[in-house]
C-alpha cells in the first residue's frame, strides 16, 4: 500500500488521478495500434476508390469517362488500402 | 553495434564528401553572384521587395487591387516583416533578401546535420553528407539564395520537425512549445507549410492523441488569431489576396514533369527514405520524419500541379529524404535494426559490410545526378575532365536542364551585361514621364517610382472573377502610363488587350536570359502623344 506523507503530496496526488480519470490528463497514454492504423488506411482507401468512381455516376454529364488525374487518384486509393489490410494482422504493437 | 571502417570506406566517404563540397563551393559562388546583382533575377523577387518595403513604413500589403495602386501581394508577411528592418538601414536592395534565404538553407542543413546525428545513433560524417546532399539538390540551389520566401519557410519546417521528433516522445512541454512556434512561423511565411503542421499533428496522434488534440487546440487558436487580426485590419483583403487567389488552374504535365525530375535528380536518396519508412511501418514506429516525408511528397506533387508552383514545392520533401536517407544509413552502417528471428544476424552483418561500399557510392552517384556548375573560365579544365558541357547557357551545365514545365529556368551567374542591361530599363523608366506599369517591380524601385500592380496576382483575381480592373484599363486607355515594361505578359487578358491598343513597343532589352518589351504610349492624331524615352 502507498502511504502519502504530506497533505500536499496527497492533494498533489488526488488532482492527478481526478485529470487522468477525466481524460484531461493521461499519465500512459497509449498510442494509435498498428491495427488501428491499418484499418483506417484500409477505410480511407476503400471509401475514397469509390468516391472517385462514383465521380463519372454522379456527375453525368461529364464526359472522356476516367482521365488521368482520376487514374491516379484511384491507384493512391488503392495503395492506401493495401497497406491499411497488410497493417492489419500486426495487431496492438504500436504505429 | 559499430563495424570497424576499412581503409576503402574512408577513402570513399572521402570523394563523396569532396564532390558534395564542391556542389557547395558553386552554391555560394552563385548566391555571392546574387547578391551583387540590383535587379529581378526570379519573376516575382521585386514584388517580394516591394512587401518588405510597405511593412518597413509599418503597411500591410494587402490593398484594394481595383484602385491605384492595383497592388495586392499572395504572401503572408513573416518572411518580408523579417527583412524590414534592413529597409530602415540600406533602402530598397535585393541583397538582405537573398541573404536571408541562402542563410535560410544553411540553417536548414545545420538542422539536418542534428537530426541524423541525434537520431542516426551519432554518426557525424553521415549526418554532415545528409546536409551536404541537402544543399546540393538542384532545387535547393535554385531558390536557396533567391528573395523569396519560400527557403525560410523550408527552414521554418525543418526546425519545427526536428525539434518536435525529440521534444514530443520526452512530453518536453517547452520542446513542444517551441515547435509548434515553428509550425505557425513556416505557417505564416508560406501558406504551404500547412501539409507540414497536418504531417506533424498526424504523427503526434499516432504517439499520444490526446496530448496531439490539446497541442492543436493550441496551434489553432494561435494560428486563428492571428489569421483574424490580419483579416479585420486589411478589411477582408487578406483573405482574398492569399486564399481565394491562390486557387489556380490545374496543369497536370507539369506536375509530371516536375515529379519525373525530382525521381531522376534525388532517386538515390529516396530509395534509402522509403527503405526506412517501411521499416518503421511494419518493423519499428513511424517517425516523424516518415511521416513528414510522405505528406510533403505526396501533397507537394499534388500542389505542384497548380499554375505558378514549381520545383520549389519539392524542397521540404527534400529535406525529410536528406533526413530518412542519413538516418537509414547510419542504421545500416552500425547494423542497428529489430528484424525478425528469421533474418540471421550473419545476413545483417554481411549487409553491414557491403554498406560500407554502397553508402559512400550513393553518395558519389547522388553528387553526379545534381551537379551544376559553370563551364568557363577556371571551371573550364574540370568541366573538360568531367565531360560536361553548357546545357543552359554556353558557360553553365545543370544536370536538371530546363525542359520540364515549371522548373525554374534560373541557377546561371550572371554578367555585366546582364546589370547593364537592367541600368538601361531604369533609365527608360526615369526618362519617362508619369508613373511606369512593370512586370518586375524592382526597376520601379531603382527608378524612385510607384510599384503598380502585380501582374500574376492580377491574374488570378481575374480567374477568381475577383478583379474588375475597369480603373486600370481606364488609365492605360488613357495613355497614363508613361511606360511599361512586359516579361512574361501575366496580366489578365483585358489589361494586355488595352496594352495592345494603347501602347506600342519602342525597345527589347535582353537580361537574364529573357526579353524584356518596352512600350510606350502610340502617337495619336492629334499628336497628344506622351514623350518616349531617349533610347540612347
Amino acid at each position: 500500500m502507498v502511504i502519502i506523507a504530506s497533505a500536499r503530496a496527497r492533494k498533489h496526488f488526488t488532482a492527478r488521478l481526478m485529470l487522468t480519470k477525466l481524460g484531461i490528463m493521461e499519465e500512459h497514454e497509449r498510442g494509435v495500434s498498428k491495427r488501428q492504423l491499418g484499418a483506417f488506411m484500409a477505410l480511407v482507401g476503400i471509401i475514397g476508390f469509390g468516391a472517385i468512381l462514383a465521380i463519372d455516376v454522379v456527375d453525368v454529364g461529364r464526359e472522356g469517362g476516367i482521365g488521368p488525374a482520376q487514374t491516379i487518384a484511384l491507384a493512391l486509393m488503392a495503395v492506401c488500402a493495401i497497406i491499411g489490410l497488410s497493417l492489419i494482422p500486426l495487431g496492438d504493437a504500436p504505429a | 553495434m559499430t563495424l570497424p571502417r576499412s581503409r576503402i570506406y574512408a577513402l570513399l566517404m572521402s570523394a563523396a564528401t569532396a564532390a558534395l563540397l564542391f556542389s557547395f563551393v558553386v552554391y555560394l559562388i552563385y548566391a555571392a553572384n546574387l547578391l551583387s546583382f540590383p535587379y529581378d533575377y526570379d519573376q516575382g523577387e521585386g514584388f517580394e521587395l516591394h512587401d518588405t518595403v510597405l511593412y518597413s513604413r509599418f503597411q500591410l500589403p494587402y490593398g484594394d487591387t481595383e484602385s491605384y495602386p492595383f497592388y495586392g501581394s499572395i504572401y503572408p508577411p513573416l518572411f518580408h516583416v523579417m527583412a524590414a528592418p534592413f529597409v530602415w538601414f540600406f533602402g530598397p536592395a535585393y541583397w538582405y533578401g537573398r541573404l536571408l534565404g541562402f542563410l535560410g538553407s544553411l540553417l536548414s542543413a545545420a538542422a539536418i546535420y542534428y537530426a541524423v546525428c541525434r537520431d542516426g545513433r551519432g554518426n557525424r560524417w553521415i549526418a554532415l553528407l545528409s546536409a551536404l546532399a541537402f544543399l546540393s539538390s538542384n532545387f535547393v540551389y535554385h531558390i536557396g539564395p533567391l528573395y523569396r520566401q519560400h527557403t525560410m519557410m523550408v527552414t521554418f519546417e525543418t526546425l519545427a520537425v526536428v525539434v518536435l521528433a525529440g521534444a514530443f516522445p520526452r512530453r518536453c512541454k517547452r520542446g513542444i512549445a517551441i515547435g509548434i512556434l515553428f509550425l505557425i512561423c513556416a505557417g505564416y511565411t508560406k501558406q504551404l507549410a500547412a501539409f507540414t503542421a497536418l504531417a506533424a499533428f498526424a504523427w503526434m496522434f499516432l504517439r499520444q492523441p490526446g496530448r496531439a488534440l490539446r497541442c492543436l487546440l493550441v496551434f489553432a487558436l494561435a494560428g486563428a488569431a492571428v489569421f483574424l487580426w490580419l483579416n479585420i485590419a486589411t478589411d477582408g483583403q487578406w483573405w482574398l489576396q492569399t486564399i481565394v487567389a491562390n486557387v489556380n488552374d490545374i496543369i497536370l504535365d507539369q506536375a509530371f514533369g516536375l515529379l519525373i525530375l525530382w525521381v531522376k535528380l534525388h532517386g538515390l536518396l529516396l530509395i534509402p527514405a522509403a527503405l526506412l519508412i517501411i521499416y518503421e511501418l511494419y518493423l519499428d514506429r513511424l517517425s516523424l520524419y516518415s511521416v513528414w516525408f510522405v505528406f510533403s511528397a505526396l501533397l507537394g506533387s499534388i500542389a505542384a500541379s497548380k499554375w505558378g508552383a514549381g520545383d520549389s514545392y519539392f524542397v521540404t520533401s527534400i529535406a525529410a529524404a536528406c533526413i530518412l536517407s542519413g538516418i537509414f544509413f547510419s542504421r545500416i552502417l552500425a547494423n542497428d535494426w529489430r528484424l525478425p528471428r528469421q533474418i540471421g544476424k550473419t545476413t545483417m552483418i554481411k549487409i553491414a559490410n557491403a554498406s560500407l561500399i554502397i553508402v559512400p557510392l550513393l553518395y558519389l552517384g547522388y553528387a553526379r545526378a545534381t551537379l551544376k556548375m559553370p563551364t568557363a573560365g577556371a571551371f573550364a579544365p574540370l568541366a573538360a575532365a568531367l565531360g560536361v558541357e553548357g546545357n543552359v547557357r554556353e558557360d553553365f551545365y545543370d544536370s536538371a536542364t530546363f525542359f520540364v514545365g515549371g522548373y525554374a529556368r534560373i541557377g546561371y551567374l550572371l554578367g555585366a551585361d546582364d546589370r547593364a542591361a537592367g541600368d538601361e530599363i531604369t533609365r527608360l523608366i526615369v526618362a519617362a514621364d508619369g508613373p511606369v506599369l512593370s512586370e518586375e517591380a524592382g526597376f520601379a524601385l531603382a527608378a524612385g517610382r510607384d510599384v503598380v500592380g502585380n501582374p500574376a496576382q492580377l491574374r488570378n483575381l481575374h480567374l477568381a472573377g475577383r478583379f474588375d480592373g475597369s480603373q486600370l484599363i481606364e488609365m492605360i486607355d488613357g495613355g497614363e502610363f508613361g511606360i511599361i515594361v512586359l516579361r512574361a505578359h501575366f496580366y489578365p487578358p483585358p489589361v494586355l488587350h488595352a496594352i495592345a491598343r494603347r501602347y506600342e513597343q519602342t525597345h527589347t532589352i535582353h537580361m537574364n536570359g529573357f526579353d524584356y518589351m518596352i512600350l510606350h504610349p502610340k502617337a495619336l492624331d492629334d499628336g497628344s502623344a506622351r514623350s518616349v524615352g531617349n533610347s540612347g
